[in-house]
């Protein structure tokens, strides 16, 4: 095609209008085709089909009117120039257009061809302009991140060689030092770590703003975390004098989190809370949840330190943030901690804050969601907008070959849940938490986005792998049944969110039924063996 | 009873001469290289009962290396255990996948380095070694 030709997709319902717009269009000096229709949806069809140069657009259509028409127009083809076309005169929306991205806004009736032809060719040329700004911000922002990525893969290099030779002479490989040498070794060392935390925190922030962090979550008891990251803390709090109390609810459901990232968050904040409290100051980390908001779990950490100003407080979590009156408090990092912290725990979908008075102390607070079979379904269930086709549940039982087992039955049941991990198609089926045990029996359940024959293949291999296992500490026998879930009333008058529920709610039917049978049989036989 | 020898595979001469004394302490023997190609001619004449290896070598980076030792029937039961700077998050699956028995970022805690080598070996080698006084 001629390069020179203008490609206009006219999106107008009314014929007069139409008409004249294209009058006025072949009028001009420059070659242009058109093409007419007359319905937005007609518009956003021929928009996936192939791109025009540029899109005039009346906001007054049979299937939709107004601001939702370039709205909807852009968010399809957010790289098109719009150029709206009015009937009316109307400032404060042609205003509002103009703000949300369109090119320009033209009244029909005082159109002249000379007139239509240069706001296309600047609509065209200032969007071309926009767009190559965006890219390359884009650009600048890989740069940016690929060059920190780079700093701190060289950084680590020499890093690790002053680390090795320090611990080489901390521990007396060398030979033997005297105890104000190894003083002073383990002064190096510290620093070595500290400028190892900072290299770390550095990649983590830039991966946290290219958005390359991940997180792996699971089923998770919040408690445990809680306990553990009090344990590593302890110490550094002895050291100072400072109290370190936990609190814990038994009550607390299970969390939906990855644990690793959530005991970083913890002892990151527990950190900061020991460093800002004087000598026979306390801390205390504590796990909670709030009947008002039953989705999720609150972990705080409150300190007797002395507090936090209303202006750091807006911008403790942002990058680089350094509280001008803790300068005193010698070398102190990057200021990438906190804004680390809430990243990690957006990515949860969590809130992150702190509330403090001068002089009072401060209490740091997030939130992590609570387990959900619905949340953790949806991801595999959907694709596109919409509910795969069909599902089964697949149950597989491991039972030892002797009761009771011998060996590590703990060992051989992780194991074995590792190696079903390992099996499923990740973005298709889950493999849900292991939900305790029947006796010696233990029970994985499998939601696989697959229909019967798939699935018949994927237990096909999970059953060889088991089989296949030499190290297995214990062996056992692997069942596995697998049964399509039947779904009551998925359709497409249903929103999505209702129609993962409603398979959420089917699957933890259907687990529920076989435990209670497993139980029933559990019961039976032991009736029978008496 | 003989001691296990490890081969270090490092760019990095003064970084393989300090794993060298560390391992040396810790009652290990020790071979080494400082390229991809003469860590498997290293392998070959070695025989080593573990490699510690560096992903960015020249002649040959860690995951030529790892696929060779793979491909190699004398090699391919012998654990490697990858220590490189590299970003863990783009390398470590990687690494596993190739055959690696794990994956430690530098600096690396020695004790757990130490554990690993020790549990990689075998249960012979599980208890620590004393070090020669």
């Amino acid at each position: 095609m001629d390069q020179m030709t203008t490609n206009v997709l006219l999106i107008e319902d009314n014929a007069g209008d139409a008409d004249l717009v294209r009058l006025r269009l072949v009028e001009g000096q420059s070659p242009v085709k058109v093409n007419c229709v007359n319905r937005l949806s007609d518009g956003l069809a021929s928009l996936t089909s192939e791109t025009p140069s540029v899109v005039l657009l009346d906001l007054n259509l049979p299937d939709c009117r107004g601001a939702e028409t370039f709205r909807r127009v852009m968010e399809h083809s957010p790289n098109v120039p719009v150029v709206v076309l009015s009937g009316q005169d109307d400032e404060a929306l042609a205003m509002r257009a103009v703000h949300s991205g369109v090119q320009d806004y033209l009244v029909k009736n005082n159109l002249s061809s000379k007139h239509l032809e240069r706001a296309i060719r600047y609509a065209v040329e200032r969007q071309a302009l926009l767009r190559s700004l965006e890219i390359a911000q884009k650009q600048q922002l890989e740069f940016k991140n690929q060059f920190l990525s780079h700093v701190s893969h060289e950084l680590r290099t020499p890093l690790t060689c002053i680390h090795q030779y320090v611990t080489l002479l901390l521990d007396g490989i060398s030979g033997p030092v005297t105890p104000d040498q190894a003083d002073h070794l383990k002064t190096v060392l510290k620093s070595v770590n500290q400028l190892h935390a900072m290299i770390r925190d550095l990649l983590e922030a830039t991966r946290a703003e290219s958005g390359k962090m991940r997180i792996e979550p699971r089923c998770v008891a919040l408690n445990e975390l809680v306990q553990q990251a009090a344990a590593m803390l302890r110490p550094t709090a002895a050291e100072k004098g400072v109290g370190l109390e936990i609190g814990i609810d038994q009550t607390l459901p299970l969390i939906y989190a990855d644990p690793d990232r959530v005991l970083e968050v913890m002892i990151n904040l527990l950190d900061n809370a020991i460093k800002f409290t004087p000598a026979d100051g306390a801390v205390m980390l504590q796990a909670s949840k709030v009947d008002a908001d039953p989705g999720a779990a609150y972990v705080s950490i409150t300190d007797t330190g002395r507090g936090i100003g209303p202006e750091a407080k807006a911008l403790i979590f942002e990058r680089l943030y350094q509280d001008p009156e803790s300068v005193d408090n010698n070398r102190s990092g990057l200021g990438l901690g906190l804004f680390i912290c809430r990243e990690i725990i957006r990515l949860h979908e969590g809130r992150i804050w702190v509330s403090s008075e001068p002089g009072q102390g401060s209490t740091f607070t997030f939130t992590l969601p609570v387990y959900s079979l619905a949340k953790l379904l949806a991801p595999v269930v959907t694709y596109q907008g919409g509910l795969r086709p069909s599902f089964v549940l697949l149950r597989l039982e491991l039972t030892p070959i002797r009761n009771p087992p011998r060996g590590n039955w703990k060992e051989t049941r992780q194991q074995c849940l590792e190696i079903v991990q390992r099996c499923v198609y990740l973005d298709k089926d889950l493999v849900l938490p292991p939900m305790g045990t029947s006796g010696t029996t233990e029970t994985f359940f499998i939601v696989a986005s697959t229909d019967l024959q798939r699935s018949g293949i994927m237990t096909t291999r999970i059953r060889e792998q088991l089989e296949r296992v030499p190290d297995l500490k214990t062996k056992c026998t692997v069942t596995i049944t697998t049964v399509p879930v039947e779904l009551a009333s998925a359709g497409a008058t249903v929103a999505l969110p209702e129609q993962v529920q409603s398979v959420a709610d089917c699957v933890t039917k259907m687990i529920m039924a076989t435990r209670e049978r497993q139980q029933v049989s559990a019961v039976k036989s032991k009736r029978d063996s008496n | 009873m003989r001691r296990p020898k490890i081969l270090v595979v490092d760019d990095d001469p003064d970084l393989v001469r300090a794993l060298r004394l560390r391992l040396r302490a810790n009652n290990f023997e020790v071979a080494t290289a400082t390229d991809g190609y003469s860590a498997i001619a290293a392998a070959q004449k070695e025989r080593p009962a573990l490699i510690i290896l560096d992903l960015g070598l020249p002649v040959g980076d860690g995951f030529v290396v790892l696929d060779r030792l793979q491909n190699s029937d004398a090699l391919a039961g012998v654990p490697v255990i990858v220590l490189s700077a590299r970003d863990p998050q783009a390398n470590e699956e990687r690494a596993l996948k190739a055959g690696a028995a794990a994956f430690f970022q530098k600096p690396a805690d020695n004790d757990e380095l130490m554990n690993v080598i020790r549990v990689s070996l075998g249960p012979a080698n599980a208890q620590p070694a004393p070090w020669p006084s």
